[in-house]
């Protein structure tokens, strides 16, 4: 009997650990078909040919916004990319019926369209008119940026994403705000506590993951699929403008902390000073973004603006980094066009390239030029009367764009990590007293210019 | 291993004898059996390895999620919500009213939302209007009685209130010296018993609702002239009604939605509220052809003054050319119904923190209106700055349309305003005549981005020093002896009567007066000729073709100017340089205009009107166009009155006051 109990014993475990089994397997896929539903259905999409949901979701979704008179343009990056492609044939034929459903039934989870503040109302009416139409919507709001440089005021808070949802498909609308620096700015999209997580898959939105910004783009009507839209004049410019379109506020909350513990400086002196040097930064920047040279705030300009949102009253100086593959030979004719003269040129493309354009009132503008390595970025110095040159080590970075003196100019992404390794670990506490030579904690001692090359590598005016 | 022995580990021998068992019989079966035992024991040890990593992966990816909205799309920011107070069901409010000669308080549910000891203030009738559904305070009120007309801003503001409002009154020192009948007869209408007979530092306390029922008095009579009446504290209950029936039923649109919103929270609005025939909030004036400020934004400097601020803000969306999406509020403080006011015309409002005291703190408050102004508005050159308590002309848009270009192109511009400082009544005649002159007179005015960006912003007064800023514009080293354009008669009108340096008194002697233009469309003439040579032009045409009049009569009398129409006299009076306003100044007092200080000049010059006549008053030998005087004539000259101490300790209070 025992025998006979202990097999069927274990038949039974067995028969019950594969019912068990089967239940679990079944449950795993159900799980991952719910999450990645997306993904199925995109591959249902493709299967069953043009999925013309998509479309009648855009084709509403236009009709709700033109029937409130709203002015807002495609921006997604799929469409835009397929667009492209066939821009010229679109362009020549702004109302041609088209064959097929080629660009809006393109599989993807969201249309993405922009509009620009400024050019609507905010009515409450639009959304109980998408509402009748079947539209679910979400609206997410965050404090104003343009406000917050300014502590006491208690800034509202403004839409900056809405999702209007029908069917299986979602219509993403990315709010831009015009700032001062004349660009356009959308922010990031944050859920508050209470919002639903679900409503879509938030994490495959093309915006939303980083605030950005961008130049205010020429649009152009076209009809796509039959369905007249406004585009940005060059899909293939914006595409590229929008892969490195990672806006960085400024630090506002520290800046005033740290003003807190250092008062501001603000004499007449200083006044002055920022005044010069603003009014120096916007015509480099004029000048350097004429020339499609791409540059950064760099050393104490980046400095002050990670530090205290302001040009430092005794920086004396403004500091911007290039790289050395932007170098161009125009560079000096061009400032010296836009009447800043070459006041020295220390070094040479191949190595340790820097230059100093004399500005207004003893303002210098100093362009150092970087140069990529494997592991790190370095930036050369060079001491006029001794021939010495001295190397500035970087970790690697990026560039993100942020605002600063009214300017929309660029600075290492990775700033704390690009100031420390200048300023070391105190940067936090101001220093008057600055030698380039000894003080950053990131120079090395270069060698010296051979001697019968200081005629080339060392020019001062 | 002896040390294991003692361990009375019972178990293990199970196991070892069950296992021997197993084994005993394992070696008895048959291969086939035995496969088929390994078999099950593989499988369930499979089993046992897909579930834990299935409850791996499950984990993970709910961890994965979790984690990615976290960082991808949590508002990292805690949020900061305060939870509101849940709307109480109690259908009962407690009120106590407490009345007596140093201290009144009301208290609603153990709420105290009135309480004033403070000497010397407050004295008269404190009125608090509650909702009879959810028992917030909507508004507060006193009306110090003892002094007259007090009473009738009393009785025009309990009619405002709307029927079926819980109304609390309470007396603190004396409140019946100026309570005429009509004040009376309203208060026994609302159920007062005791009203028609308070007398002179009677004590009170009164709980009513409005055309309803008395929920409570309470009085004490003063006992002799000399003394007051016995404090009093009355406690009582009210009775709460239904949301709904303290609503009105108006449309469901949006609009009705703000005024809703509106109504139920705030008192003493008059009709915006009223159920049947509600005054509308939206007015849609006609739009301005080729309106050139359209797009410049419009910042309306405001405190905690909401009567005021409803007041400009009607006026404000009233006229034409009015673009609502450029008009900003920033509110000094961090008051409601201020803000209440901003929404029910949806306008968007701002809130400031306030920093430092008195004319600093006004001062504070503009640059940060104006910076907020530009970083919202990145694109404009220009800002609209407006005060809460402005009336503004329904051309005001149209006016500046017109002139704004000048500011943009005349580099000797320091602002345009929309208000004359010397325009009164009866010195101001023309609506499209412009002047330019050396102050800067503020009370809606225009300023230029880059003059705010590039000089003012960077060295506005810090908040430890005590300026006004509007006095701090006027000083030579802001304005750098560049001129405001201004009109003839005033596109702005300044009603405030409360203030940081105001008074009635004050206000009806310097502002009451002032000519506001109610001329809609107002073509404004010679718009060019305003311009910096241009100009010069113009008042040597004038001065050439002006009359002159007779110098030996006495410039204050009426009959110094003839009684014609349309003419241009010309006067001269002595300066001997160009700080020396002596004479401008007493002349100012007996013509009866601005007088404080000196404004509205221009290189010694005066332009006004008297009688209908345009009159120019220049300053010689200051003046550039003393040149223009005939030998003949000498400049008139006006003898201060002895008492100069005191002349001149006003203008130091009053220069301040435009702020």
């Amino acid at each position: 009997m025992q025998k006979i109990n202990k097999n069927v014993v274990l038949a039974l475990l067995s028969l019950t650990s594969l019912v068990f089994l089967l239940f679990q397997l079944y449950y795993y896929k159900f799980y991952l078909s719910q999450k990645n539903g997306a993904v199925f259905s995109k591959v249902r999409g493709s299967q069953s040919g043009q999925d013309s949901t998509r479309w009648h979701v855009v084709r509403k979704f236009l009709g709700l916004i033109s029937s409130h008179n709203i002015p807002v343009y495609l921006i997604d990056p799929l469409i835009l990319g397929l667009v492209d492609k066939d821009i010229e044939q679109i362009r020549s034929s702004p109302d041609g019926p088209s064959p097929e459903c080629k660009y809006f039934c393109a599989p993807r989870d969201f249309t993405t369209f922009a509009l620009l503040d400024k050019t609507w109302k905010h009515e409450v009416g639009l959304f109980r008119t998408a509402e009748k139409m079947g539209f679910q919507w979400l609206k997410i709001l965050n404090k104003d940026p343009r406000l917050d440089g300014m502590d006491d005021l208690s800034g509202i808070e403004i839409p900056l994403h809405y999702i209007f949802k029908l069917a299986s498909h979602a219509i993403h609308l990315v709010v831009f705000y015009e700032r001062s620096g004349n660009y356009l700015w959308h922010g990031p999209l944050r859920l508050k506590q209470h919002m639903d997580r679900k409503f879509v898959p938030f994490r495959k939105l093309h915006f939303g993951r980083y605030p950005g910004a961008y130049e205010k783009p020429e649009l152009l009507l076209v009809s796509i699929d039959d369905l007249k839209v406004q585009i940005p004049k060059s899909p293939s410019s914006f595409l590229e403008e929008m892969s490195h379109s990672r806006f960085l506020e400024c630090r506002y909350r520290e800046a005033r902390a740290f003003f807190q513990l250092y008062p501001d400086d603000a004499s007449l002196d200083a006044v002055e000073f920022r005044k010069k040097a603003k009014s120096l930064l916007h015509l480099a920047a004029l000048t350097l973004n004429n020339l499609g040279v791409k540059f950064w705030l760099s050393s104490g300009t980046c400095l002050g603006w990670y530090r205290q949102c302001n040009v430092i009253p005794h920086s004396k100086d403004v500091d911007l980094g290039v790289f050395i593959k932007d170098y161009k030979a125009d560079i000096i004719p061009a400032f010296q066009k836009a009447g800043l003269p070459l006041k020295h040129k220390f070094g040479k493309v191949e190595d340790s390239l820097e230059l100093s354009f004399q500005g207004e009132d003893d303002v210098k503008l100093d362009i150092f030029f970087f140069y990529e390595e494997d592991d790190h970025i370095w930036n050369g110095g060079t001491q006029a009367k001794s021939g010495k040159k001295f190397k500035y080590l970087f970790p690697k970075f990026t560039l993100c764009w942020t605002e600063f003196v009214e300017l929309k100019v660029h600075v290492p992404c990775e700033t704390r990590q690009y100031v420390e390794a200048n300023y070391g670990p105190d940067w936090k506490v101001p220093v008057k007293t600055w030698d380039w030579k000894s003080s950053p904690s990131n120079v090395q001692y270069n060698g010296i210019w051979p001697v019968n090359e200081w005629d080339d590598v060392i020019q001062i005016y | 291993m002896d040390e294991w022995k003692p361990n009375p580990a019972i178990k293990p021998h199970k196991k070892r004898s069950w296992y021997l068992a197993w084994k005993y019989k394992l070696m008895n079966q048959r291969a086939l059996r035995k496969l088929c035992q390994t078999g099950a024991v593989l499988f369930l040890l499979v089993t046992v390895i897909v579930n834990i990593k299935l409850i791996l992966d499950t984990r993970r990816a709910a961890y994965e999620e979790e984690e990615e909205s976290a960082q991808d799309y949590d508002d990292e920011m805690l949020n900061v919500e305060v939870p509101r107070h849940p709307v109480s069901n109690k259908k009962v409010l407690d009120v106590e009213v407490y009345s007596s000669r140093s201290k009144v308080y009301v208290a609603v549910d153990g709420t105290t939302v009135l309480e004033d000891e403070a000497r010397e203030q407050g004295r008269g009738i404190h009125v608090i209007v509650l909702n009879q559904a959810t028992g917030h305070v909507m508004a507060k009120r006193v009306f110090d009685t003892y002094s007259p007309h007090e009473d009738e801003a009393m009785v025009l503001f309990l009619n405002m209130v709307a029927r079926g409002r819980i109304l609390i009154f309470t007396i603190k020192d004396e409140g019946s010296f100026h309570l005429k009948d009509t004040a009376k007869n309203v208060l026994k209408s609302l159920g007062s018993q005791v009203a028609p007979f308070l007398s002179w530092r009677d004590m009170w306390a009164f709980v009513g609702k409005k055309g309803g029922e008395v929920y409570g008095e309470k009085h004490a009579k003063s006992p002799a002239l000399s003394t007051w009446g016995d404090p009093v504290l009355l406690k009582t209950e009210v009775h709460l009604t239904s949301v709904e029936d303290a609503e009105c039923r108006w449309p469901d649109t949006e609009l009705n939605h703000r005024r809703k919103r509106f109504c139920s929270k705030v008192e003493g609005y008059g009709s915006v509220c009223s159920c049947k025939d509600p005054t509308p909030i939206e007015f849609n004036p006609d739009p301005l052809k080729d309106n050139k400020v359209f797009d410049v934004p419009v910042a309306v400097i405001a405190g905690n003054r909401p009567n005021y601020l409803y007041r400009m803000l009607r006026s404000l969306l009233s006229a034409q050319g009015v673009n609502p999406q450029m008009i900003t509020v920033f509110i000094d403080g961090y008051y409601e119904e201020p803000m209440d006011v901003v929404e029910l015309f949806g306008l968007s409002g701002i809130q400031h923190t306030p920093i430092s005291i008195k004319n600093a703190r006004v001062s504070q408050h503009y640059k940060a209106s104006l910076t907020a102004t530009f970083n919202l508005f990145p694109d404009a050159k220009f800002a609209v700055v407006l005060e809460e308590d402005l009336d503004i002309s329904v051309d005001f848009f149209s006016f500046l349309s017109q002139s704004i270009h000048l500011l943009e192109e005349d580099e000797s511009l320091y602002c345009v305003s929309a208000w004359n400082d010397q325009g009164y009544e009866h010195t101001a005649e023309d609506p499209s005549l412009l002047y330019r002159v050396e102050t800067m007179p503020g009370l809606g005015w225009v300023l230029r981005k880059s003059l705010y960006k590039d000089e003012l912003e960077p060295k506005w007064p810090t908040p430890e020093k005590l300026w006004d800023w509007d006095m701090w514009m006027r000083m030579p080293e802001q304005r750098k002896g560049r001129e405001c354009i201004i009109p003839d008669v005033s596109r702005s009108y300044h009603f405030g009567i409360v203030g940081l340096n105001m008074n009635g008194y004050f206000h009806e002697a310097y502002f009451k007066k002032h000519k506001f233009n109610t001329v809609p469309n107002v073509q404004l003439k010679n718009v060019e000729s305003l311009r910096k040579d241009a100009y010069e032009a113009e008042i040597h045409r004038l001065l050439g073709e002006a009359e002159v009049l007779d110098h030996s009569k006495n410039a204050c009398e009426d009959s110094f100017v003839p009684d014609t129409e349309g003419r241009v006299y010309v006067m001269f009076i002595r300066m001997e340089q160009e700080a020396d306003f002596t004479t401008w100044t007493q002349l100012a007092k007996c013509l009866h205009i601005w007088d404080l200080d000196v404004r509205g000049n221009h290189k010694g010059l005066w332009r006004l009107f008297r009688k209908k006549n345009h009159f120019l008053v220049v300053g010689v030998p200051a003046s550039p166009y003393s040149s223009k005087k005939p030998s003949s004539v000498t400049p008139i000259y006006i003898e201060p009155p002895a008492k100069e101490e005191g002349a001149v300790a006003v203008p130091a209070v009053a220069a301040a006051e435009q702020t």
